[in-house]
This record gives C-alpha cells, structure tokens and sequence, in this order.
C-alpha cells in the first residue's frame, strides 16, 4: 500500500528529527535533575537564540550552524520571521530515500554535541559533581561537592544547550516569538517519557515523540495541523500512566522475569 | 436572617453601589461593558482560586473548561435557536463533565506535574477545537446571532455571577471540604491519614469551579456574539487566570477579587492603547517575578503587612 521507500523516508526523517528533539530536551532534564526545577523559560531560551541566529544571519550573513554556536549570550527581539538558507531545499540521496541537508546537519551537530555532554558527565570531575547532585543533592553535599556552584553551572549549561536547540531549529521549522510554547510542551513529554533525569531516557523519549510524529501522517483522515496534539497527548498519558518513565517499565519487566 | 458579621456589611455595601451604577449613569456604555467583562474575571478568578489556591494545585487548564463551556452555549443558541440563558447550565454541566475527565487522571499528579499535565490538556484542547471545524468553525470561528440583552442586563448578571462565584468560594472555605483542601495543601499524606479523601475533594473543588466558569463563559460569548478557539480555548486564559490569583493573593478568599479588579481593567487599558498591545505580556511578566519573589500572599499580603505596621 505504500512504497518502501516512503517508510523508509520516514524512518529517517524521524530519526534525523529526535536528534534535535534530544538536544532540545537535555538541557530541561539537565536542569531539572540537578535543581528539582522545571525550567518554564526554556522554550524562551530557544526562541530568543533562533532569533540571535537569524539576526546574525542577516547581519553579518553568519551560517546559521555557527550562529547556533555563537548565539548563546547575546539577545534581540525581531517581528515573525521565516528563515531560508542555501540548506533548505537541497537533498542528499541514498539509495532512494532523500534525505534533506537542512535535517541532515542538525542530527550531525546533535549527535556531536550529545557525545561531547556525554564525555564531559562521565569523565570529568564537574561532570561527575553534577551527576553525583542530581541523584541526591545532600549526600553530594558531604562528600565535599559545592552544589550551590555546581547547580549554576549546570543551569548555565542547561540554557547554553537550548539556546543551540533554538539555533538548530531555525534549519527546520518556522518561528516566531510565540512558538516557544508548543516546543516546551514536547521537551516535556520527552523528558517525562525518558524518565526526567536520565540523559539516555531523554535519547529514547526524543526517538518516541519524533516516530510517532512523523508516522501520525499514515492514519487516514490526519491532517498536519494536529500534529502537536500527538506530543501534548502523549505528555498527559506519560505523567498520569508511566511517572517512572520508559526505562523504568523495561527495568520492571526486567525484574519481574 | 439577621446578619451577626460586621466584615458582611463592607461586601454587601460594595455589591450596591456596584449594581446602581448603570442606573445612575445609563449613558456610559463603556464602562458598563467594562464592568461586565470585570465581573466575569472576577468569577474566573475565584473559582481558579478553589483548585489552584485552597487546594495548592495550580492548573494551567481551565481554558479547556471556558472554551468547552463557551461552545456549548454557542451551538445551542445559533444551531438550536435556545435562548442564551437557557443554555447556561447546560454550559456549566459540559465544564463540569471536562472538569472530571480532566481531574480523575491527572489529581494523581502533586505540584509542578499536576501544573504541567494541565498545560498539556489545555493546548491540546485548542488544537482539537482549531482542527474540528464542524463543529467550532475551526480557524474562522462561529458568528452568533446579533439579537443580544443590553449592556446593563449583562452588568447586572455579571454582577449577580461574581457574587455566586464569591459566595460558594467563601462557603467552601468555611465548609468541610474547604478545611480538607487546606489540609491536604499543606501535607496530603498527613491529611489522607486522617480520612481527608483528597481525590473526591480534590474532585469537587474542581467541577465546582468548573461549573461556575462554565457559566461565566456562556454569557462572554453570548455577550461578543463570536466565538473564536484561540479566543475561548487560548493559553493566554489559563496563565490569566492563575496571574489574577498571584497578583491579589492565592489561598484567599477576596485576593483573586483584587487581582481580577486590578488585571482586566489594566490589560483593556493596555490592549486600546495601539503603542501600549506588545507591553501587556510583558507587564504581567514583571508583576508576577516581583510578586513571587517579594510579596508571594500578593496584594493582599502586602496590604495585611501595612495594616500590622
């Protein structure tokens, strides 16, 4: 009924789409697993760098990656905006399936920067003092690690990684100063889907909202426009049903047999 | 029924000079509209304040319940030719049936992801009421008939609405399920251990306030003759709400009558003045940071302090 490669097509755009969504969501789970605090202002970190980067971008003619990079201090508020660049409309073909640049270099940057995280909560002492807080902050606190410093940092972390998410983003989507919102909502769900403060759970919570996502289009009778019903649905279903997350069911399985 | 408090006499006085005020002046439309608009604030206020005030949990939701509400009288009154009060109860009954739908799951949540399952509902709410345009009208919204009440009938309802609202917000504190509430706020475990049901007071807290913004949506649309999602559905209700219990004082019983007071008439004034529309959020944002950081009892904490002085 429908061509392989149509699938396949979606198979990767889903994939290429969670390693944003993932990226956009560590800072969330980062923050709130060494603070306790549910950062509302994140989606507005993402929304004013999409505008930095845009901003540079027609300033100084800035690619938009690096003005991902750059874009982590500074701010300005621009009018509704829609951003075209030389990636938006060019494709790269593998064996059938098209795959667009514009998707393509956002999952790249992502995948760079979640292993670099990765590398620097496992292998270096600050990481491991964040780490070592966001499971119980008191303990942390005897064996000598400064949480109060170590939970600025790990904030300023938090926000630098959404504001590159926001960066990203202005590759993919359209944005204007209200979209925030919507992509709060959808960290959310991955988080609470990966089981809020674990960095691998955020991974495959991105992997579940951008699968379903991009699948909804195959149920007869969907339309577009419905599509953040998926990620808010699914955000009310994951706190009431699964408060421990994803992972924690597989562990329960785990245990049971 | 002689009334033994003196503190009744104050409300009592305000709600008169409040209710001859389109008699005296029946030429000032404006501020008659105005008055109208205030009240039904004034009754958002204080129901939120039932479920995000006593009951300490604060829902980002309740545009679900307005907008749910607003459509029903809408359909019945322009499809079904009811009369528009007629179909207020029945508005305030869908509220109610939202209210449970969204309550039973989501009162198994405590604090912040009770506040966010909320936001969830809300959102997806608007975009259901955006996508089934049978029935909404999607993006373009329903025209209503244009055969309407006067402004002062809508004044005075308003009015009689706002002292309903307040009255079962004031018995509720004094009442069973009120002491339940404050008790659970404060630690549920504790008040569970000693035989407070918090999922059924919970429950109650929310299809009471449901029904009475219910009602309060009923007569904003018949009062606008449009009905719009984004205008009856819109995020920017719930976060209204929950920004006129913060700014006159969550937990109390005339706080949110303040803040309501306070927030409408200022975010008209604000909205009219065309260099003024993109300062409105941004008021409200910096109100809301000085008040939860400075004086979290709102207005009225900060008017208690002075009178201690």
């Amino acid at each position: 009924m429908y061509e392989p490669s149509a699938i396949a097509g979606l198979v990767v755009t889903a994939v290429l789409t969670a390693g944003l969504y993932a990226l956009m969501s560590y800072g969330l789970a980062l923050v709130y697993g060494v603070m306790k605090i549910i950062n509302l202002a994140h989606a507005g970190t993402m929304m004013l760098s999409a505008f930095v980067v845009l901003t540079l971008n027609r300033a100084l003619h800035l690619d938009p990656i690096l003005g991902a990079v750059v874009s982590a201090a500074v701010f300005f508020l621009l009018g509704m905006a829609l951003i075209v660049t030389p990636y938006t409309f060019s494709t790269v073909d593998i064996a059938d399936v098209k795959i667009a640049v514009s998707r393509l270099i956002p999952f790249g940057v992502s995948l760079v920067a979640l292993g670099g995280l990765t590398w620097f909560l496992r292998a270096t002492d600050l990481g491991k003092a964040i780490r070592a807080v966001s499971q119980n902050a008191m303990s942390a606190r005897l064996v000598g690690v400064r949480s109060e410093r170590v939970a600025t940092i790990a904030f300023g972390l938090g926000s630098a990684l959404s504001a590159f998410a926001g960066g990203l983003l202005t590759l993919l989507f359209s944005f204007n100063p209200d979209f925030g919102g919507t992509f709060q909502l959808k960290s959310f769900a991955i988080i609470v889907l990966g089981g809020l403060e674990s960095l691998p759970g955020v991974a495959l919570g991105a992997v579940v909202l951008a699968v379903v996502e991009s699948f909804s289009i195959l149920i007869p009778g969907w339309r577009g426009s419905l599509i953040n019903l998926l990620a808010f649905s699914i955000l009310v279903a994951a706190l009431v049903l699964l408060p421990g997350g994803i992972a924690s069911v597989l562990e329960r399985r785990g245990k049971t047999e | 029924m002689r009334l033994r408090q003196p503190s009744l006499w104050a409300p009592i006085a305000l709600v008169v000079l409040l209710a001859v005020f389109p008699a005296l002046f029946p030429d000032e439309l404006n501020y008659i509209g105005l008055g109208f608009l205030t009240f039904i604030f004034v009754t958002l206020a204080v129901s939120w304040n039932m479920v995000g005030g006593y009951a300490g949990q604060v829902s980002f939701g309740y545009a679900a319940f307005f907008g749910t509400a607003a459509y029903v009288t809408a359909i019945l009154w322009s499809r079904y030719q009811w009369e528009p009060v007629l179909t207020l109860p029945l508005a305030g009954l869908a509220a109610v049936v939202v209210s449970l739908v969204v309550g039973l799951p989501c009162f198994r949540l405590l604090g912040p992801y009770f506040s966010i399952a909320t936001i969830g509902i809300g959102e997806a709410a608007r975009v259901l009421a955006l996508n089934l345009d049978q029935v909404t009208g999607g993006a373009s919204g329903l025209n209503l008939p244009l055969s309407v009440p006067s402004k002062p009938w809508f004044y005075w309802s308003g009015l009689a609405l706002a002292v309903v609202a307040v009255s079962v917000s004031a018995w509720m504190r004094a009442s069973r399920v009120g002491l339940g509430l404050f008790a659970l706020r404060m630690d549920q475990d504790a008040a569970e251990s000693v035989g407070v049901n918090s999922t059924v007071y919970k429950n109650i807290a929310h299809s009471s306030s449901a029904f009475l913004v219910g009602i309060a949506a009923g007569l904003y649309v018949v009062y606008f003759s449009y009905v719009h999602p984004n205008q009856v559905f819109g995020f920017d209700l719930s976060i209204g709400m929950v920004l006129m219990g913060v700014i006159g004082g969550v937990g109390t019983l005339w706080g949110p009558v303040l803040g309501a007071a306070i927030y409408y008439p200022i975010r008209q004034l604000l909205l009219s003045q065309s260099n003024l529309v993109a300062f409105n959020l941004l008021v409200y944002g910096g109100l809301l940071i000085a008040i939860i950081l400075f004086e979290p009892g709102g207005l009225l904490g900060l008017i208690r302090r002075l009178a201690r002085r």
